[in-house]
C-alpha cells in the first residue's frame, strides 16, 4: 500500500515541522500554551459552578462566547473569499493564497466550534446535535443549520487543504480539475456559513435590532474586511521570514478590494442608524444603548465608539492609495479594522439585541474575568492550531513553488492579529 | 473616475460569483424560513361525561355584631343584629353611619349614596332586604348585590368577575366559586390595597444588580 | 438492524467521555438520562422506567414520596387563559404560589411569572416598565400590572429556533421542554418574545420541606444545572382537570383558565364578551394567554 507509506511519510513530515523551530516559535508556542492553560482553568471553575459564573443573565442570555463565535465565522468565510481575487487576477501564488486562507479557515472554524462549546450549559449533550445520533432540528432551527454548513464547511477546507499538500509534498502537481470545482464551491459554502449564521439572529422577529434584513448583508461586507486583514499581515510575515514570493501588487488589490468592502460595511452601518434614529420608534432603544447608552448604563458605548473610530479610519488609510501601499499604515489600517470589525460584531452585535430584554429591563452585562479566560483559551487553541498548520505547510509550499529542498521556514508565526483579537 | 470603472470591469466576474454565492446560500436557508406550524390541536369534542357541581363558596354568618365588650374569659361579645335592633325602632334611619348617633357610628362606609336600610331589612335585621322589599338571608347576599351592579353580575355569570378554585374539567370534580363578599366588603367595596410580595432578585449579580431600572428612556 | 441499537452502542464507546464530563462538573449525570432519547422518540415501557427512576432518585434527595407523573394531553382540550388587567393589583401572589407549585430555584431564584408595572397614562408599554416595583401596597396610584409569563404561542418562536427539539408544543397548546434532552444552548430564551424562559444558571436549589412532590416529567420535576426552564400551565395539574396554582392563589380573581374547545368554559365566554389582546400581537406568535378588561 504505497497510499499508507506516502501518508506515514507526510505525517512524519508534519510532525517533524511542527516540533523544529528556533527560540522565538518556541516562545510563541509556549505563550500559546500559556492561554490554553488559563482557558482550561476558567472552562474548569464554569463547569463546576455553572454559567452563573460568567455575566450572562436571563435578559442578556447570550454574550462575549457566541460574539466571538459570530466574529469567527466571519473571518473563516472571508479568509476563503480571498480566493476571488486571487482566481480572477491570476496571482501566481494562487495555490499557496488558497492554501493559507483555508487553515485560518479551519483554525477559525475550530475556535467557532469551541465557542459554542463553552456557551451550551449542557456541554454533556452536545450529541443531541448530531443528525442521525440525535435529534437535529432542521430545518426550522436556524442553529441547527448553522451546525450543518459550519461542519460542511469545516470538512471541505480540510479535503482541499490537505489535496494540496499531500499533492505537493508528493511532488505532483496537483490537479486543477480536482482542487479548483471543490475551491469554488468552498466560496459559496463560505457566504452560506456566513448568511446562516446572519439568518440565525435576523430571524428572531422579537428582537428589533437583529430583525432587519440589512443584517446578513453587513455581516458579509464586515467580514470582507476583518478576514483578509489577517491574511494581509500574514502574507508579509512569510514574505519576509521565508523565501515565500508575494508580489506587493497582490497585497494592494487585497487592500484596494477591501476598501471597498469598508465602504460598503460603513454604508450599511450608516443605513441602520439613519433608519433607526429618523424613524424614532421604540426599537431605536438599542441603537441608543449602543451609541449614547442609557441613563446609567454605559458599559459598551466608549467601545462602540472605538470601533466606529477604527472602521473609519482604516476606510480612510485603505481608500488612499499613498497610505494603502505604504506598509506601516497599511498594517495600522489592517489592526485598525480588525479590531472595529472585532468589536462590532464581537459586542455590539450580541450585546445591543438584548439590551434592553424583550419586556423593557436593562440589564447591564460586561464579561467576567472567567469568560476572558475562557475565550483566552480558545484563542489560544486556535492560535497553536493555525501555527502548526502553517508550520507544516509552509516548507512543502516553498518546496513546490521553487522546486527546492524543504528549507528551515523560520518562525514567522503572526501573532499580532492574535494579540488584537483577545482585547 | 476611470480606476473606479477599470476596478468594477475587472471585477465582473468575481461579482458574478459572489451573487451566485449568495443566491445559492439563500437557497441553502430557505427552507428554514417556511416556519413550522407547531402543534395542531386536536379537534376533538371536549371531555364529556356526568359533571361535577360548581359549588358557590358558603358565606359565614355575618348577621353578628361585636359589642365591644369582652366576657369574663377576655373574650369579645358577639350578638345577632336582632340582640338589639329588636328592642329598639328607628324613626328616622340614618342614610350613613356618620348620622348616627350612638351605635355604628365609626363603621367604615363608602358605597356611594346608598342608605343603610338600602340593603339591610329594618323589618328583621338579621336579614338583608331586596329592593323590592322581599327579606333575603345574608348567605345570599349575592342576589342582593346583582341588583345594582349588573355588569359585573353578568361577568360573574360568565366566569369572567371572581375568582375559582378547583376543577377546571367539571367531569373530573367541583369548583367552587368565590361570592362577592369573599373578596368586598360590603361596606366598602373597593377592592383593598394591599402589600405586595417581594420584588425579583433573579439577576443575582450583586447589590446594585437586582434592581436594574425600568424605563428605558 | 435497530437504529436505537447502533446509537446505544455508540453512546456506549462514549461513555468514558461522558464519565470524564461528569467529574468535570456536570455531576447530575445518571445513567438514564444521558443514554436516554429525546422524549417524543420513548417507547412505553423505557418511559415507565425512566418515571420510576426519576421517582426513586427525587424521593431519595428531598426525604419524601415523590410523584413524577406523564399524563398526556387529553383530545378534545386546547388550554387558554385570560388575565383580567382591570383587576390584578400587583400583589405577586401568583408569582410565589408558582415558584412553589412548580419547584423553582429560590437561590439562584428562577421566577417564571413577571409582574410588571406600567403607567396608566402609556398603556401597554414594555420600554417603560418596572418589575421591581416595591411601594408599601399596590396598587399605585397612576399605574396598572400586567403579569407575563409563557404565552403559549400558537406560532411559537422558541420551539421554532430549537436546534434539537428539546421543546415542542403538545396537542393541548402546552410549549413543554425535555428537561433530559436540552443542551442549554438558550436560543430558546433569544427568540422568545416575551421574557418567559429561563436558565438554570447554577444547580437549582429547592428546600426539601418546600419540594412539591406531585410533580410532571415535562413541567415541575426538579431540573438540573444548565437547562431552560418555563411556565406550563402548571401541566400536572391542568391534566388532571384542576386549575393551574396562579388561578387558584390570585386574591381578586384576575386570573381565568379552560378549554378553548369548549364553549362553555370561561375562557370561551370572555372571548365571546370581553375584548382581548395579546401581548406583541404584530409578531404573529398567537398566543394563547390573553388580556382583557374586565
Amino acid at each position: 500500500m504505497p497510499i499508507l507509506q506516502d501518508l506515514n511519510a507526510f505525517a512524519r513530515h508534519s510532525l517533524r515541522s511542527a516540533t523544529r523551530g528556533n527560540r522565538l516559535y518556541w516562545l510563541w508556542m509556549g505563550l500559546l500554551g500559556i492561554c490554553i492553560g488559563v482557558g482550561i482553568f476558567s472552562y474548569l471553575e464554569q463547569l463546576d459552578g455553572g454559567l452563573i459564573r460568567t455575566a450572562m443573565r436571563d435578559p442578556v442570555s447570550w454574550g462575549f462566547y457566541i460574539g466571538n463565535f459570530t466574529f469567527l465565522v466571519g473571518v473563516a468565510a472571508a479568509a476563503v473569499l480571498l480566493v476571488i481575487p486571487a482566481y480572477v487576477y491570476h496571482w501566481k501564488p494562487i495555490k499557496e493564497v488558497v492554501i493559507l486562507g483555508e487553515l485560518l479557515a479551519i483554525s477559525a472554524i475550530v475556535m467557532c466550534a469551541l465557542f459554542v462549546l463553552v456557551d451550551v450549559g449542557r456541554p454533556d449533550r452536545v450529541w443531541h446535535l448530531m443528525p442521525g445520533l440525535g435529534r437535529l432540528n432542521v430545518p426550522s432551527s436556524l442553529l441547527g443549520w448553522d451546525v450543518l454548513v459550519l461542519n460542511a464547511y469545516l470538512i471541505l477546507n480540510f479535503v482541499i487543504v490537505s489535496y494540496l499538500l499531500f499533492s505537493m509534498f508528493k511532488g505532483r502537481k496537483p490537479r486543477t480539475a480536482i482542487f479548483m470545482p471543490l475551491v469554488l464551491l468552498s466560496i459559496p459554502a463560505a457566504v452560506g456559513i456566513h448568511t446562516v449564521t446572519a439568518f440565525l439572529y435576523n430571524g428572531f422577529a422579537g428582537r428589533p435590532f437583529w430583525n432587519a434584513s440589512i443584517l446578513a448583508p453587513r455581516f458579509i461586507a464586515s467580514a470582507f474586511c476583518s478576514g483578509p486583514a489577517v491574511l494581509l499581515i500574514l502574507m508579509q510575515l512569510l514574505r519576509r521570514f521565508t523565501r515565500f514570493e508575494i508580489q506587493s501588487s497582490a497585497i494592494w488589490k487585497v487592500a484596494e478590494l477591501m476598501a471597498y468592502a469598508m465602504f460598503l460595511n460603513l454604508f450599511l452601518h450608516g443605513a441602520e442608524v439613519f433608519k433607526e434614529y429618523y424613524s424614532d420608534t421604540e426599537h431605536l432603544v438599542h441603537m441608543q444603548y449602543m451609541f449614547q447608552g442609557i441613563g446609567e448604563h454605559r458599559a459598551i458605548v466608549p467601545y462602540m465608539w472605538l470601533s466606529v473610530f477604527c472602521s473609519i479610519t482604516a476606510f480612510l488609510l485603505f481608500l488612499i492609495p499613498k497610505t494603502r501601499r505604504n506598509p506601516v499604515t497599511l498594517n495600522l489600517g489592517c489592526v485598525l479594522i480588525f479590531s472595529g470589525v472585532y468589536i462590532e460584531k464581537g459586542m455590539g452585535l450580541v450585546i445591543p439585541g438584548l439590551t434592553p430584554d424583550t419586556l423593557g429591563e436593562i440589564y447591564e452585562y460586561f464579561p467576567t474575568w472567567i469568560e476572558i479566560g475562557v475565550a483566552v483559551g480558545v484563542f489560544g487553541i486556535g492560535a497553536f492550531i493555525f501555527t502548526v498548520l502553517v508550520k507544516i505547510a509552509t516548507p512543502i509550499m516553498l518546496r513546490a513553488s521553487a522546486g527546492e529542498a524543504s528549507a528551515e521556514p523560520g518562525s514567522g508565526q503572526p501573532h499580532r492579529q492574535r494579540t488584537t483579537g483577545q482585547d | 473616475m476611470r480606476w473606479i470603472r477599470d476596478a468594477l470591469a475587472r471585477l465582473r466576474p468575481g461579482v458574478l460569483l459572489c451573487g451566485l454565492a449568495l443566491g445559492a446560500a439563500l437557497l441553502l436557508a430557505a427552507p428554514a424560513l417556511l416556519s413550522e406550524e407547531t402543534g395542531a390541536p386536536a379537534k376533538a369534542a371536549p371531555p364529556s361525561g356526568p359533571k361535577h357541581p360548581v359549588n358557590l363558596r358558603p358565606v359565614g354568618k355575618p348577621a353578628r355584631m361585636a359589642t365591644g365588650e369582652v366576657d369574663a374569659l377576655g373574650a369579645p361579645i358577639v350578638v345577632a343584629c336582632s340582640t338589639c335592633h329588636s328592642l329598639r325602632t328607628e324613626e328616622s334611619p340614618a342614610t350613613k353611619p356618620a348620622e348616627l348617633t350612638k351605635f355604628h357610628k365609626e363603621f367604615p362606609f363608602d358605597h356611594g349614596e346608598r342608605s343603610c336600610l338600602a340593603c339591610h331589612n329594618p323589618k328583621d335585621y338579621d336579614t338583608l332586604r331586596l329592593a323590592d322589599g322581599r327579606a333575603l338571608p345574608f348567605t345570599h347576599s349575592l342576589e342582593l348585590c346583582t341588583q345594582c351592579h349588573g355588569t359585573q353580575a353578568r361577568d360573574y355569570k360568565h366566569g369572567a368577575h371572581g375568582g375559582m378554585n378547583g376543577y377546571w374539567d367539571l367531569t373530573r370534580g367541583p369548583r367552587t366559586r368565590n361570592q362577592c363578599v369573599h373578596c368586598h366588603d360590603p361596606h366598602v367595596p373597593a377592592f383593598p390595597r394591599m402589600q405586595p410580595t417581594f420584588k425579583p432578585r433573579d439577576r443575582f449579580m450583586d447589590a446594585h444588580r437586582d434592581a436594574p431600572k425600568g424605563g428605558a428612556r | 438492524m435497530k437504529p436505537e441499537l447502533t446509537r446505544r452502542t455508540f453512546l456506549c464507546t462514549l461513555a468514558g467521555c461522558a464519565a470524564a464530563a461528569a467529574t468535570g462538573g456536570c455531576g447530575d449525570i445518571t445513567h438514564t438520562s444521558f443514554f436516554r432519547d429525546n422524549f417524543r422518540d420513548l417507547e412505553k415501557e423505557e418511559l415507565q422506567q425512566i418515571l420510576a427512576e426519576l421517582e426513586r432518585e427525587h424521593s431519595k434527595t428531598y426525604g419524601k414520596q415523590v410523584t413524577v407523573g406523564a399524563a398526556q394531553a387529553q383530545p378534545g382540550v386546547e388550554f387558554g387563559y385570560a388575565l383580567d388587567l382591570s383587576r390584578c393589583v400587583g400583589c405577586r401572589r401568583c408569582v410565589y404560589g408558582c415558584v412553589e407549585e412548580n419547584n423553582q430555584s429560590r437561590d439562584p431564584q428562577i421566577h417564571w411569572i413577571r409582574v410588571l408595572e406600567m403607567e396608566q397614562e402609556k398603556g401597554i408599554d414594555f420600554h417603560h416598565a418596572d418589575a421591581y416595583y416595591d411601594p408599601e401596597t399596590v396598587p399605585e396610584a397612576g399605574k396598572f400590572y400586567v403579569p407575563v409569563a409563557c404565552q403559549q404561542c400558537r406560532n411559537a418562536p422558541c420551539v421554532k429556533s430549537c436546534p434539537v427539539g428539546a421543546t415542542w408544543q403538545e396537542d393541548d397548546g402546552i410549549v413543554v421542554i425535555d428537561y433530559d434532552w436540552c443542551i442549554g444552548c438558550r436560543c430558546c430564551m433569544s427568540a422568545c418574545p416575551y421574557g418567559a424562559r429561563h436558565f438554570n444558571w447554577a444547580t437549582p436549589d429547592v428546600p426539601a420541606e418546600e419540594m412539591n412532590p406531585d410533580t410532571h416529567i415535562l413541567g415541575n420535576r426538579p431540573r438540573m444545572k444548565g437547562v431552560v426552564e418555563k411556565c406550563t400551565f402548571c401541566v400536572h395539574r391542568v391534566r388532571e382537570g384542576k386549575y393551574p396554582r396562579c388561578v387558584e392563589v390570585c386574591p381578586v380573581g384576575a386570573r381565568k383558565f379552560g378549554n378553548l374547545l369548549d364553549p362553555q368554559s370561561e375562557v370561551r365566554q370572555i372571548l365571546e364578551h370581553k375584548r382581548v389582546v395579546t401581548l406583541k400581537s404584530e409578531l404573529n406568535t398567537r398566543p394563547r394567554f390573553y388580556y382583557f378588561f374586565g
